[in-house]
């Protein structure tokens, strides 16, 4: 038969094409990998954890290093890991846990906690009094995973938002930052114009995202409202949506803030930021993204607190987290998983090995002890975490389900206003229809 | 043989079975092969065919995800009449689909007439024109594209030399999708090679006779070229229909997954996507699905039903 | 044509070309700054030069990156065979046979090109972990070698149909069934289909995402889009030149394999001499 084939296909390519394949074949047989069985259970009744979060490398390898502790600590115990970048995991623990199939202990987005919880699908720790100790804990950071009676996760790690300043800029134009931590909105705005105008244009005063939730949460809390309330509503009320916008608007009127469109919505990381470029000279960002955003702005960052702290009706500021540990309801090891989170929550060992890459150490005397040695913008963020801890704020509630719904119409309505198309008033009422119809309230 | 057999029998109920007998022989064989050659899709229908039941499903049930779908009927489908996201997602996805498909295919198909001609150094060329397609959705280049197309980018610099004021592409609401139609006919490149392989089986005895004849190269372009590429045109064509209706990789990464500025870029399918996986709506992300089947399924017969009259096959 | 129009067509496309390789060239030259210079400096040509990017990010993750390539080849190459085997079956029997139902199952296959992928993940999901195939590579290979991908069916379906009847029928008077028909007549005229869609193939399973993030467990197991994104984390530090040094790397198969393939889109009949 291979001797009638028409010339174009030769016995030549024939040849080439079974060698190919040929060498697959080999290929395959001599690693075997990803051919297997599926998931193998390691043998001789030892207990596998499934532990699962987001992040680059550098942050799987110090996590890597605090795992290895503690299976050294305890035989029988060994933990497989697996992390992505934070969209990709969303999408593949929600896959998981839709097929039955969920990591024991994971990484949990405080605005997607809820989705979770309230379904079921994550163990109350409370029903498991001493097995993770929160004594260590300051009531900012305990609450943060507590939904009602019941607690749904532990934070991995404490962050807060602050204001960042860039000195050599603000030192180049000859102006004067305002004290960090009684400043005003009406300060900032004239910083910001002064900075504005002293560059030329060259440089705008501040910048940041009038839409990203955790700005206007601090706003809206220094008003005396609550974003969400307890009741898991919307606690905000229209007029302090369009103060919030109508504060901008005139930022940006009086050229402190830059034109619509300036901010690109792509990329959050700091390296892009415009405040690495020099051609904004302030703006908001996580406390535990201090480090790299004074890398990557030049050395000369000065932290401060969120403008309005004192001057309004109460504290604004809060204790967040980037995200908490939870561990699955359907785990078919919980005691294991328990311990497991009890070492990376109280274990000085552990947070050594962990460091700040997800925030401040929960664990305030953990976080005091492994201080010392850290980097120096660390320390300064720690320190920034231990005073906001040690104050009264107010508590802040969970974001309810449906909250992503919210995040997004916000950003929408952010754009409108930004880009003239709605009032600020149009955009609140638009925004409050949305966001109850998005909670059922 | 059949025939032999009508001619020579008498006239009779019989002579109408005597031919019928093999003919339905020749059809079981004729299916028993074809059914052959779709054996290995049969079974791939099994791996298919479960999820999309699973899918058509959970379309008329309320399901979060993490709890059993509770049976709603209609309700999914009520909903979508009554939601303004809805309506805007599908505004963006038909003005994106009607808009870059017939303009990337036009530049495709030009760009692959030109490169037809026995050009010298076609095979860089096509290399060439074919890398944005290779790049198109990878996470390096978006970010790239907040240099071309920022305020401050090189767009806008060499707009600037010609004395005009240039918005920001990508964040500004009225102006995104139209960036966005853009990079998606940057990236002709596929359907490029897929004419190009067309151009190449078009034998070259007919344009020889055509230029004996002293036809002009449009009119060998009307008369040769068009419909004996019209199966390869019709194939683009559906294809290109197809996958820009369910656009989503670019307008997910470009926005960061959020639809932005201002839902100006939110596609059905990214809007498919925030509704069953970042707000656990998967009931009624499956019924958007059936949706979008129908209406696609509606675009493609349509497009069938006109091939009769333009689409020219050999037979 | 004149030398003045045919140098005129060169400069236009070349100027088109450059427009085209501006991302690929920035790519690389990004891969070759140190990560803070990325985002402030940007002219093609570095200001200060940095090849660490490359032996860096070749050993930056948890396996070395030979391990993500191979991985990734090996699911390539497999997945070319697989859909060029399963595919031309199936595009041959919808083309050139007449069987009962199959129009039905014309229309059925293109309905499956129809469907939303993301409401088709979860019943996937259960379906692959119900044999037993998370974290192992079968459910990226099987659908492969069992035509799913109805992309490539419905191509090779179209240019099967564009050759000529008298193929068929001239094969048919010689003696040919169906698959002598097939292997000896069709599939050698087909070989720009061929072509297409084993780079189709190639490209878009060396890029694919979803499908190994979901399935793949281990980092043992990955694939290179899959480690790719371990540089990234968009809320901490990013490592932007090895990410762009490996992206950078992780192209050349592609490239290379297009280069290669790209002789096999010009043999149709024209090239062959066949009338």
């Amino acid at each position: 038969m291979v001797d009638r084939l028409p010339r174009s296909v030769n016995r030549r390519d024939v040849i080439r094409v079974a060698g190919l394949a040929g060498l697959a074949g080999l290929g395959l047989s001599a690693c075997g990998r990803g051919f297997g069985g599926g998931d193998d259970e390691p043998e001789g009744g030892a207990v596998q954890l499934n532990m699962v979060w987001w992040g680059d490398a550098k942050r799987a390898e110090k996590t890597q290093a605090a795992l290895t502790a503690f299976q050294a600590k305890n035989p029988g115990i060994t933990v497989k890991t697996e992390y992505q970048d934070s969209g990709p995991y969303k999408d593949k623990l929600a896959t998981r846990f839709a097929a039955g199939d969920p990591p024991d202990i994971m990484a949990m987005r405080m605005d997607s906690l809820r989705e979770y919880a309230d379904r079921g699908a994550l163990l109350d720790l409370g029903q498991h009094g001493g097995a993770v100790d929160l004594g260590g804990l300051s009531d900012s950071a305990r609450t943060l995973a507590e939904v009602g009676d019941k607690t749904y996760g532990v934070p991995a790690g404490l962050n807060a938002i602050g204001f960042v300043v860039n000195k050599t800029l603000t030192d180049k134009f000859g102006v004067t930052i305002p004290d960090g931590n009684t400043w005003s909105w009406a300060d900032l705005a004239a910083f910001a114009k002064q900075v504005t105008q002293a560059s030329g244009k060259k440089v705008y005063g501040t910048a940041f995202e009038p839409a990203t939730l955790a700005n206007i949460i601090v706003f809206t809390r220094q008003r005396g409202e609550d974003f969400y309330n307890a009741e898991g509503g919307l606690g905000i009320s229209e007029a302090t949506v369009v103060a919030w916008f109508e504060m901008i608007n005139n930022m940006r009127a009086a050229g402190g803030f830059p034109p619509p469109g300036f901010i690109e919505n792509v990329g959050a990381s700091a390296e892009q930021s415009y405040l690495a470029k020099g051609a904004i000279a302030s703006q908001i960002i996580p406390t535990n993204n201090f480090l790299s955003y004074n890398a990557a702005a030049g050395g000369n960052l000065e932290l401060l607190r969120i403008p309005g702290e004192t001057q309004g009706a109460r504290r604004g500021q809060s204790v967040d987290c980037p995200h908490l540990w939870s561990i699955a309801s359907a785990s078919k090891h919980r005691d294991e998983a328990l311990k497991l989170l009890n070492f990376l929550v109280n274990d000085v060992e552990a947070s050594k090995a962990t460091g700040t890459t997800r925030g401040v150490p929960p664990n305030s005397t953990v976080a005091e002890e492994i201080k010392p040695g850290l980097q120096e913008d660390d320390q300064l963020a720690t320190e920034y975490l231990a005073g906001l801890q040690k104050e009264s704020l107010p508590r802040s509630y969970t974001y309810p389900p449906g909250s992503s719904k919210i995040a997004s119409s916000l950003a929408t309505i952010a754009t409108e206003v930004e880009f003239k198309r709605q009032t600020p008033q149009q955009a609140a009422k638009a925004f409050l229809d949305a966001g109850r119809k998005a909670l059922g309230k | 043989m059949t025939s032999g057999t009508t001619t020579h029998a008498p006239a009779g109920s019989v002579t109408r079975d005597v031919p019928a007998a093999p003919r339905r022989r020749v059809t079981k064989r004729k299916d028993r092969a074809g059914y052959l050659f779709l054996l290995p899709w049969f079974i791939g229908m099994l791996f298919t065919v479960v999820p999309f039941f699973a899918s058509l499903y959970l379309a008329f049930t309320d399901y979060n995800l993490l709890n059993h779908p509770q049976w709603i009927g209609l309700g999914n489908f009520r909903e979508m009449l009554d939601d303004p996201l809805l309506r805007q997602s599908l505004k963006v996805t038909f003005i994106y689909t009607f808009v870059s498909v017939p303009l990337s295919l036009v530049v495709a198909l030009g760009v692959a007439m030109v490169l037809n001609q026995g050009i010298r150094g076609l095979p860089v060329y096509r290399a060439v024109f074919y890398l944005p397609s290779l790049l198109g959705g990878s996470v390096a280049i978006v970010l790239l594209w907040r240099y071309v197309f920022g305020l401050n980018g090189i767009v806008n610099a060499f707009l600037g030399w010609w004395g005009i004021e240039g918005p920001g592409w990508t964040s500004d609401p009225d102006y995104a999708l139209t960036t966005l139609i853009i990079l998606h006919v940057w990236t002709f490149g596929s359907p490029m090679v897929i004419f190009l392989a067309g151009l190449r089986q078009i034998p070259t005895m007919y344009y020889e006779a055509a230029a004996v004849d002293g036809a002009s190269r449009w009119r060998q372009f009307r008369s040769i070229t068009l419909p004996l590429l019209s199966p390869i045109i019709f194939f683009n064509l559906i294809q290109s229909l197809i996958s820009s209706f369910q656009t989503f990789t670019q307008g997910f990464i470009m926005s960061g997954g959020t639809g932005g500025p201002a839902d100006s870029t939110m596609f059905y399918n990214l809007y498919l996507y925030q509704q069953g996986f970042s707000q656990f709506h998967m009931g009624y992300a499956s019924a958007m699905a059936w949706m979008l089947l129908v209406i696609i399924a509606a675009f493609t017969a349509l497009n069938f039903l006109a091939a009769k009259y333009w689409v020219f096959y050999d037979n | 044509m004149t030398t003045r129009k045919r140098f005129a067509r060169h400069v236009v496309l070349c100027f088109v070309g450059a427009v085209m390789m501006y991302p690929l060239l920035w790519m690389v030259s990004s891969s070759l700054k140190p990560s803070r210079d990325i985002f402030t400096d940007l002219s093609l040509w570095p200001s200060n030069w940095d090849f660490s990017n490359y032996p860096d990010g070749w050993t930056a993750l948890e396996q070395p990156f030979t391990v993500y390539m191979v991985n990734s080849l090996v699911i390539v190459v497999l997945s070319i065979i697989g859909n060029l085997v399963s595919c031309s079956l199936a595009a041959y029997g919808f083309a050139r046979l007449n069987f009962t139902g199959r129009k039905l199952f014309f229309v059925l296959m293109l309905g499956t090109m129809m469907l939303p992928g993301h409401v088709l993940l979860v019943p996937q999901y259960i379906v692959f972990a119900k044999l037993d195939w998370i974290n192992t590579y079968y459910p990226l290979l099987v659908p492969n070698f069992l035509a799913t991908n109805a992309f490539y069916i419905f191509l090779m379906v179209q240019f099967m149909r564009s050759l000529p009847r008298e193929l068929d029928d001239a094969a048919r008077i010689d003696g040919c069934g169906p698959f002598r028909t097939f292997w000896s007549v069709i599939m050698p005229l087909c070989l720009p289909a061929f072509a297409t869609t084993a780079i189709f193939t190639f490209i878009s399973v060396w890029n694919e995402f979803f499908g190994p993030l979901i399935y793949l467990t281990d980092s043992e197991l990955y694939t290179v889009p899959l480690a790719l994104r371990q540089f990234i984390d968009s809320e901490g530090q990013s490592q932007w030149g090895q990410m762009f040094a490996m992206s950078f790397l992780s192209l050349a198969p592609v490239i290379g394999f297009f280069i290669a393939g790209q002789k096999y889109l010009v043999k149709g009949i024209a090239t062959t001499g066949l009338k």
